[in-house]
């Protein structure tokens, strides 16, 4: 009894730090080629129709409550008329080590053995403690049931279920996209192969600027571009070692207007 | 279906009937079959998929798609991946489409108008069908007054529909939409004698010079081109292309930009024209008739075109050069430049560039598609198919009866056109459409039509990608509403009419027709004959594959030419006419279909209304863009309401400060502004469509939506602004990293 007690401990405290599978299954990772992004939001709206997000309207939008899981951010700089714009499609970086999972109490989001940030909804109490640990600000708060007017439900993805309120969301990667792939994958005794899972993001971006696949994988694409001299991630000082990869967008130095 | 409907349709399948059977039941005669896309129709297993191919109806691109079907409902809609235009993925507004299907508000059945004024009520079809063969029975055999309104229809509904006009002996058949090329078009067959849209090579150009053409969100054919950019910037087939924006107000396009110009509005053309002068006058220009395009061209030179223009005459020069010497290069001129007065001519201009860049005809450049349009199907009359015509023909009470069919005149047509008057004067209104938008709310019979999900139909892609694509679309799902198919709809109402009609519309379904038609291109097409042996065979492959397409050849080279004598003519003479004293109305005015809700037919989606606009980042409502500088000597700040005044007519919207745009102009998103539309539409803001002159192209008929100089007063009137950025500064966090062009040039490129 003790030894199973002292065995459970030693587990709990193996997967309490972060980064505690020393080694993957998988590395999902998604790779985005900001000179290739232009923007258009297609991934934005291709996530909200496969992950149930639910719309909140007008009144809880300005109270800064969208339930949107990926989001592009504009950076604007100089002024008329040398005005440069850069685009930055922003989801849950999955990080390694998440600052998110150390907060929750209740163990809601954990790490799973295919280095995916995980979010158990139906743990979440509805802390708020990983939304204010998490630099990318990705994390989505319900505030409300929200419903759906009928018949827009009869869309709803059955692979995943809607979310009530008080519990947290964010960007899966997907994963009931990863775990069909899995399953077949397992059906027929072999490993996932590059480029079948596409989350519903990377499927639909007219660019091709989001590439997803398994960094583990030394062939695959993910892995090829990640060793793009382009290549940084987001805030990679903070040390949350996050799994996707940013490739940086040309641009060139100074006033975009260059006369002569 | 209702849930149990389906379960005991599932019974029966569990049987061994395929699912295309269970799903074809309810929609079609027995025995007809719904082919999905891939997986041959195996019994309905809860929680698998099946997928069905169609076509998008956002807009006019007509990216192919598949559905994703589970238990009978349609889940979620993707690229069809096999398909040349979409090439498996979707731009937002194809992402959205899914919510037309399950509109709460969408029109669940037929319905009449209780009496002129009245309300609608609902009634049967066999009422509603009764009612509109009474209502055609009417009309006068020699000259019926039928009219026949729907969008630019491409497949075989618009060789049905010409087939219905002609049975009734109308020639008024008349298409419109808001932004349906009609310039682009007409400056094809003017400049360069193209009888169609030529597909603009974006992928293989190392140079891409954009003339107001906003491809990234809205423009012509955003999925394919989009898909195109990414390949020119960072495709690993050697150098990376280089994009120039010229445009007044920054798009999403502009934005993307390596360099944007902010040239005067309505001057593109000219600053198009002085390029082409810069270009033949350096001696790049390859061609034996140079003499006589430096004389076409010599009231172009860029000294003189930069004070019109207001672009420096040495950067007029260095573009032109790099224009010309980076091989190849490709010049667009998309919506912004179409919408001038002039915008035929801006276009012409644009040709001419390419052509005397030697773009023409080559890889990179402008590849010209082989005609894909369908016999009997027709494109619209430029000079006599305008909406104009059809407006002053009502109000002259020489329309008798309209059958309107997915077009809304009453939102998309300017104000100051009065449809809403002259439509008042036709006796009998039928609208075929799908939801209550304001044309529809002004009929007097509604027979409301399947969604592009529930229906049977074609799509013959412009510009396709050199190549022709043939689209197919068959019903993903069974209907969710009391709806039919609009040609079902014709052919009922061609029964009804009995004698003469009755005979030359013989088929009992569209779908018959459709199957008909195809197996008719099938004979006389050598290269489908070919691709399958029988017609059934190539009849079931194309319902899988979601259409027909040569496989992936070169496409073909054609000899495009653009002459002198040919172009001069069209050529602009002076920059665009503006509505309105510069004193009075110091702005410029210029519109642009938003991002989310193009036309204004995206705006019953509660997604779109959600997402947040590219360029400012507003949902749920419209704004007008003001530049800081402008803004300030106004004293209006962000979120303030202003009234905006042109000669002919008044909105009221809140500010965005929009630092990418000239302080001489203003911009707004067309989309909003719906008094019907449903619940998620209706309401939010002003339709800045109120504010444009009624003014069209001379030559093609497309309206002049920036063609008015406006001005701007605070506003007491309340109204909110939602958006959905914080600040669009990084603040020193290097949140998107860049290299340098240069520094790009050494980075070692087989790591990639
Ligand atoms: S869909 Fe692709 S190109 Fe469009 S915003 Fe998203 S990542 Fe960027
Ligand atoms: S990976 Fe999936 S959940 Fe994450 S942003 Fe993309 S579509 Fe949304
Ligand atoms: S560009 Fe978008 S809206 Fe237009 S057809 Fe393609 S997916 Fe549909």
């Amino acid at each position: 009894m003790e030894g199973i007690l002292k065995r459970i401990a030693e587990k709990f405290r193996d997967y309490r730090v972060p980064g505690y599978y020393k080694k993957f299954d998988y590395r999902w990772t998604m790779v985005v080629d900001l000179d290739m992004c232009n923007g258009c939001g297609a991934c934005v709206v291709a996530c909200r129709a496969e992950n149930n997000s639910a719309t909140v309207g007008k009144e809880e939008c300005r109270k800064g409550r969208a339930l949107n899981w990926i989001r592009i951010e504009r950076y604007v700089e100089g002024e008329y008329p040398d005005i440069k714009v850069k685009f930055i499609p922003i989801m849950c970086q999955n990080c390694s080590s998440a600052p998110c999972e150390i907060g929750c109490p209740v163990y809601a989001t954990y790490h799973n053995q295919d280095g995916l940030n995980v979010q158990v909804y139906n743990r979440c109490v509805g802390t708020f403690t990983c939304a204010t640990y998490c630099p990318y600000d990705v994390r989505r708060f319900n505030w409300f049931t929200y419903k759906w007017d009928k018949p827009l439900d009869e869309q709803l993805n059955p692979d995943l279920t809607v979310r009530e309120m008080g519990v947290m969301e964010k960007c899966t990667f997907c994963i009931q996209r990863i775990r069909v792939a899995k399953d077949r994958a397992k059906d027929e005794k072999r490993e996932i192969k590059d480029g079948e899972v596409k989350p519903a993001c990377v499927q639909t971006c007219p660019t091709g600027a989001l590439v997803f696949g398994d960094l583990n994988d030394p062939e695959s694409s993910v892995s090829r571009m990640a060793r793009n001299p382009r290549r940084y991630r987001l805030l990679e000082e903070l040390n949350t070692d996050p799994s996707v990869i940013y490739l940086k967008r040309v641009m060139a130095e100074g006033p975009s207007e260059r006369e002569g | 279906m209702k849930r149990r409907d389906f379960l005991k349709y599932l019974g029966i399948g569990a049987g061994g009937l395929g699912a295309g059977f269970v799903l074809g039941k309810a929609s079609n005669p027995p025995g007809a079959k719904l082919i999905p896309y891939l997986i041959p129709p195996e019994d309905v297993i809860p929680g698998v998929a099946n997928w069905y191919a169609g076509v998008c109806t956002q807009c006019n691109a007509g990216c192919g798609t598949i559905v994703r079907v589970m238990e009978g409902r349609a889940k979620k809609i993707e690229g069809n991946p096999l398909h040349p235009v979409s090439r498996g993925k979707l731009c937002a507004r194809g992402q959205a489409s899914l919510q037309a299907l399950y509109n709460p508000d969408r029109i669940k059945g037929p319905m009449r108008r209780i009496s002129k004024g009245g309300d609608f009520t609902g009634i049967s079809w066999e009422e509603g069908l009764e009612i509109l063969s009474g209502n055609l029975a009417k009309l006068d055999k020699d000259a019926p007054g039928l009219y026949m309104l729907t969008p630019p229809l491409r497949g075989h509904l618009n060789s049905l529909v010409n087939g219905f006009m002609a049975a009734f002996g109308s020639p008024d058949y008349f298409q419109y939409e808001l932004f349906q090329h009609r310039n682009l078009i007409a400056a094809n067959r003017l400049s360069a004698s193209l009888s169609e849209i030529p597909y603009y090579d974006i992928e293989n150009t190392k140079f891409l010079l954009s003339f107001g053409a906003d491809f990234s969100s809205t423009w012509l054919s955003p999925v394919n081109m989009s898909y195109g950019y990414g390949r020119m910037r960072q495709g690993g087939q050697g150098k990376r292309g280089r994009l120039v924006s010229v445009e007044p107000r920054m798009s999403l396009t502009g934005a993307n930009a390596d360099e944007w110009v902010p040239a005067r509005p309505g001057t593109e053309g000219i600053l198009a024209l002085s390029m082409a002068y810069e270009i033949v006058s350096q001696g790049y220009y390859r061609g034996a008739d140079g003499g006589a395009w430096k004389s076409v061209l010599a009231r172009y030179r860029p000294a003189e075109a930069a004070k019109i223009t207001d672009v420096g005459e040495e950067r007029i020069k260095r573009i032109a050069r790099e224009f010309a010497e980076t091989r190849p290069s490709l010049a667009i001129g998309g919506e912004c430049v179409a919408s001038y007065e002039n915008g035929v001519s801006g276009l012409v201009a644009v040709n001419v560039l390419n052509h005397v860049a030697g773009n023409m005809g080559i890889k990179g450049g402008v590849v010209p598609n082989s005609e894909g349009f369908v016999e009997g199907a027709r494109r619209p009359d430029l000079k006599t198919d305008r909406i104009s015509t059809l407006l002053k023909s009502a109000s002259e009470g020489r329309v008798k009866a309209l059958i309107v069919y997915n077009t809304n005149p009453l939102f998309t047509a300017p104000k100051a056109l009065d449809a809403g008057g002259s439509l008042s004067k036709i006796p009998f209104i039928v609208s075929l459409s799908s939801f209550m938008d304001s044309t529809t709310a002004a009929a007097d019979l509604i027979l409301p039509s399947h969604t592009s999900l529930e229906d049977w139909g074609d799509d013959f892609a412009e510009p396709a990608v050199g190549t022709p694509v043939y689209t197919m679309n068959q019903p993903a799902v069974s209907p969710v509403f009391d709806t039919k198919g609009a040609g079902d709809i014709l052919l009922a109402a061609a029964r009804g009419a009995g004698g003469r009609v009755a005979d030359r519309l013989k088929w009992n379904t569209f779908e018959a027709y459709l199957r008909e038609s195809w197996q008719g291109l099938y004979k006389r097409n050598r290269a489908m004959a070919s691709s399958a042996p029988t017609f059934d065979e190539f009849w079931s492959r194309t319902l899988q594959n979601g259409g027909w397409w040569q496989e992936a050849e070169e496409p073909r080279k054609r000899a495009v030419y653009v002459s002198a004598s040919g172009a001069g003519p069209h050529l602009p003479q002076s920059p665009s006419r503006f509505e309105g004293d510069e004193k009075e109305y110091p702005f410029y005015l210029v519109l642009y279909p938003h991002a989310g809700h193009f036309d204004g037919r995206g705006a019953n989606l509660p997604w779109l209304q959600e997402t947040p606009d590219p360029m400012t980042s507003v949902v749920w409502g419209g704004w007008i863009e003001i530049n800081p500088k402008t803004a300030g000597g106004l004293g209006v700040k962000e979120g303030d309401m202003v009234t905006v005044d042109s000669p002919s007519g008044r909105v009221q919207l809140p500010v965005y400060l929009y630092p990418g745009i000239r302080p001489d102009t203003v911009a707004m998103p067309i989309g909003q502004g719906h008094t019907e539309y449903g619940r998620y539409a209706k309401g939010r803001g002003s339709n800045p469509l109120d504010m444009v002159p009624a003014k069209e192209d001379g030559i093609s008929g497309e309206i002049a939506l920036n063609s008015t100089r406006v001005k701007i007063t605070t506003s007491d009137m309340s109204g909110e602004m939602v958006k959905m950025e914080g600040s669009t500064k990084e603040l020193g966090r290097e949140i998107v990293q860049t290299v340098s062009p240069e520094e790009f040039e050494k980075m070692p490129k087989d790591a990639v």
